[in-house]
């Protein structure tokens, strides 16, 4: 009798340590126990580092001795919050942008479980008198990457831009008196007489990059209203002859002047040697954006190499440039339990103390005045918005809800590997193109 | 004495329900449970996050029939299925038949190098493979610049139409040592006296190999299907996330990496697990037949 009794205490308390190790997680209340209020920012560690948000946390906390804030930062921030948000538990703020490989931003986007934020654009920064609005740089709040249903409520609030372009190595220019292309003429002649001497034009490190070529070339051949056009899906808007003109010069660009050995690198595990090219002067033009002079800073290069950073030429002469700007985003969650709070942290977010500590990390917001207080190479990189003819592009596809085996940003960008090798027709393309938009121009509502 | 008896049995029936019970519990909760849970919601449309999930029967397999992504996500998978089952089999056995039979030296030192590559982590055996691939200081293209063959040299993972057998041969190296240990214990067990008194009536060492060998390891080549199955579509998810990334243009795309991209990035977790489906049952039902079709009488020794 006392046996059984051992054995059934036994398995009992077994059971019971698999159930309570399974629901022992700390309860996600507003307040702890000091009775301080509790803030859970969750940020992505992307180039910057991490110890800016560190700091700013401390200059928040320091001007709100009744908060809190708890940090989760990491580079992979999906994987760590995923399982929690699914469970119910939702950070207060992110910092989090678009076009990550994970897309969390875009799935709550497309599940519409993000905060409106309209009202922080009225609120007052803490311990200054100017509003959030009026420190912002003129049109990066009120587009597609802000607005991202295309009405007036802003549901992402901008928080680092990077302009991305054609990134090159000056020095390789300057040695053969070669001038920096501004239209596609002047760009594939460039291609050729590089040819001649063993260099290609173009290459590109994945497919995925190619996001800042085609939006700026969008904007570019057919105007602002054409690329808002296809970002939203407009009926046969693929079928226009200004989409056929620019997959027609893509198309050139991508069979005639790209390095041949791009295809085979553009992937997870090769696409630095792609990069590479560019350092080794074998490949004169790639896109990508400012990251990329940290992102290879211990990569072997030839001599003199000095990263330079143009926007896409034109394929008219005389037409706008633009600049695609990567811009990161803060939101809040539909979801979280301390919304107001958020809110109040995100507008200090834009205070000059908070600016000042990102600029210091590189991390640059679009506040106006900002780009003064910036040195060293990056200075370069943010001077191309001050060329003549040049403008910023922010955006995206507009975000619709989710389509099952549609995913137009891959039917464009990856379609690149399948036009070099010869394996896609320019036509083809642009079917799959008109069928994706078409598809997502329903799910659109 | 005869109600003692079925009380005791009683005891120990409890006893063992209480000792198989955690485990069985634990099956329930992390295998059984979950996998009902995929059939569920391959019958709704839901993002993965939202509160907000909406049922659509079967409308997800509806688009999976007209989705070519996924039909070709289904061809490679099955190709790759049979080149890597078949090519490794072969090669397994032939290993296996030389490792038990020859006397040649260091044969412990061949089975071990053989071996290796199955513990090694699959991304390491990505970054072995895009270093042998490499198009332009490659080990492959640069043994056929050697051999004077640059009429064979091809940009191994950039060509649409050759991809797929890059990654076959990865998963090939990677899988034949696995099976040969697999297949020589089972030769190990075979009496040698079968060997010896067929030696002395003449046969010749393949007769031996395909009239005793074989039959008598067919029980184990017979399991050893099921786990190419298995291990082929396992593996070549990881080699691929780890090596292509499905690409170019979606060229070496499997079913679970598709499925892990339509559930986790296009924000179609219910198609995804449409897909999951698909790739529960193709293997199940797959496995079955294997199992039937080579069902033979089993030889004792």
């Amino acid at each position: 009798m006392k046996k059984k009794l051992l054995v059934g205490l036994l398995s009992a308390a077994m059971l019971s340590t698999m159930l309570t190790a399974c629901g022992s997680d700390k309860k996600n209340a507003g307040t702890d126990e000091s009775g301080k209020k509790e803030l859970n920012v969750a940020a992505l560690e992307g180039g910057y580092g991490k110890d800016m948000y560190n700091e700013v946390i401390k200059a928040f906390e320091e001007e709100n001795p009744d908060v809190k804030v708890n940090l989760t930062i990491s580079k992979s921030i999906e994987d760590e919050i995923t399982p929690n948000m699914k469970a119910g538990k939702y950070p207060d703020l992110m910092v989090l942008g678009q076009g990550r490989a994970a897309g969390l931003t875009e799935s709550l986007i497309k599940d519409k479980s993000i905060e409106d934020v309209s009202d922080v654009l009225d609120m007052t920064v803490p311990g200054e008198d100017v509003k959030v609005k009026d420190k912002l740089i003129d049109g990066i709040v009120g587009n597609l990457n802000t607005n991202p249903y295309g009405d007036d409520k802003t549901y992402l609030m901008p928080m680092y831009y990077a302009p991305t372009g054609l990134v090159y190595d000056q020095h390789l220019l300057a040695e053969n008196n070669w001038e920096v292309p501004a239209t596609f003429d002047e760009f594939f002649k460039l291609g050729d007489e590089a040819k001649a001497k063993g260099i290609d034009l173009f290459t590109y490190p994945t497919a995925g990059y190619m996001d800042s070529y085609f939006f700026a070339i969008l904007a570019n051949v057919g105007g602002l209203d054409f690329y808002d056009d296809v970002m939203t899906y407009e009926k046969d808007i693929w079928k226009s002859d200004k989409a056929k003109e620019i997959l027609d010069d893509t198309a050139k660009l991508l069979s005639q002047y790209t390095a041949k050995s791009t295809v085979g690198n553009a992937n997870e595990q090769d696409f630095t040697k792609n990069q590479q090219s560019i350092l080794d002067n074998k490949t004169i033009f790639m896109p990508n954006g400012t990251w990329i002079v940290g992102e290879m800073a211990d990569a072997p290069r030839s001599d003199g190499f000095e990263w330079g950073l143009m926007p896409l030429p034109a394929v008219n002469e005389g037409d706008t440039r633009y600049i695609t700007t990567s811009v990161e985003s803060a939101w809040i969650p539909s979801e979280a339990k301390n919304i107001d709070l958020a809110k109040e942290f995100m507008a200090f977010l834009y205070s000059d103390k908070a600016a000042e500590i990102f600029a210091k990390s590189n991390a640059i917001q679009p506040i106006t005045g900002i780009t003064d207080k910036i040195e060293g190479e990056t200075k370069a990189f943010y001077e191309i918005y001050n060329e003549e003819g040049v403008e910023a592009l922010v955006g995206g596809f507009a975000s619709t809800a989710p389509v099952e085996g549609v995913n137009i940003k891959e039917t464009l960008f990856d379609s690149a590997n399948s036009i070099i090798s010869g394996d896609k027709t320019v036509e083809q393309w642009q079917e799959e193109l008109n069928a994706a938009s078409e598809k997502l121009s329903e799910a659109k509502e | 004495m005869k109600r003692n008896h079925s009380k005791r049995k009683k005891s120990n029936l409890r006893f063992i329900i209480l000792c198989t019970a955690p485990a069985l519990l634990a099956y329930i909760v992390f295998m059984i449970v979950p996998t009902i849970n995929v059939f569920r919601m391959s019958l709704f449309k839901w993002s993965g996050f939202s509160a907000n999930k909406q049922f659509v029967g079967l409308d997800n397999f509806k688009i999976l029939l007209d989705d070519q992504n996924f039909i070709r996500a289904f061809q490679n998978t099955v190709l790759l299925l049979v080149v890597v089952t078949s090519v490794t089999i072969v090669l397994a056995l032939l290993l296996a038949a030389i490792m038990s039979t020859s006397r040649a030296k260091g044969k412990n030192l061949y089975r071990f190098i053989i071996f290796i590559p199955n513990i090694l982590s699959v991304v390491v055996i990505a970054a072995i493979f895009s270093a042998i691939y490499d198009q332009e200081h490659g080990l492959l293209n640069g043994l056929l610049n050697l051999l004077h063959l640059s009429s064979w040299k091809h940009m191994w993972l950039g060509d649409q139409k050759i991809i797929i057998f890059s990654v076959a041969a990865a998963m090939v190296w990677q899988s034949v040592g696995y099976y040969m240990v697999m297949y020589t214990s089972s030769i190990a067990n075979v009496p040698d006296s079968l060997y010896e008194s067929a030696a002395l009536d003449g046969a010749t060492q393949s007769k031996q190999f395909f009239s005793i060998t074989l039959p008598l390891i067919w029980q184990n080549i017979r399991s050893s299907l099921t786990f190419y199955i298995i291990s082929s579509i396992n593996l070549s998810f990881v080699l691929i996330k780890a090596m292509t990334g499905g690409g170019p243009d979606g060229a070496s795309e499997v079913l679970l990496s598709y499925m892990y991209k339509q559930a986790y990035t296009n924000s179609s977790y219910g198609y995804g697990m449409a897909i999951g489906v698909v790739i529960f049952l193709f293997s199940f039902l797959l496995s079955l037949i294997v199992n039937q079709v080579t069902k033979r009488e089993t030889l004792q020794y």
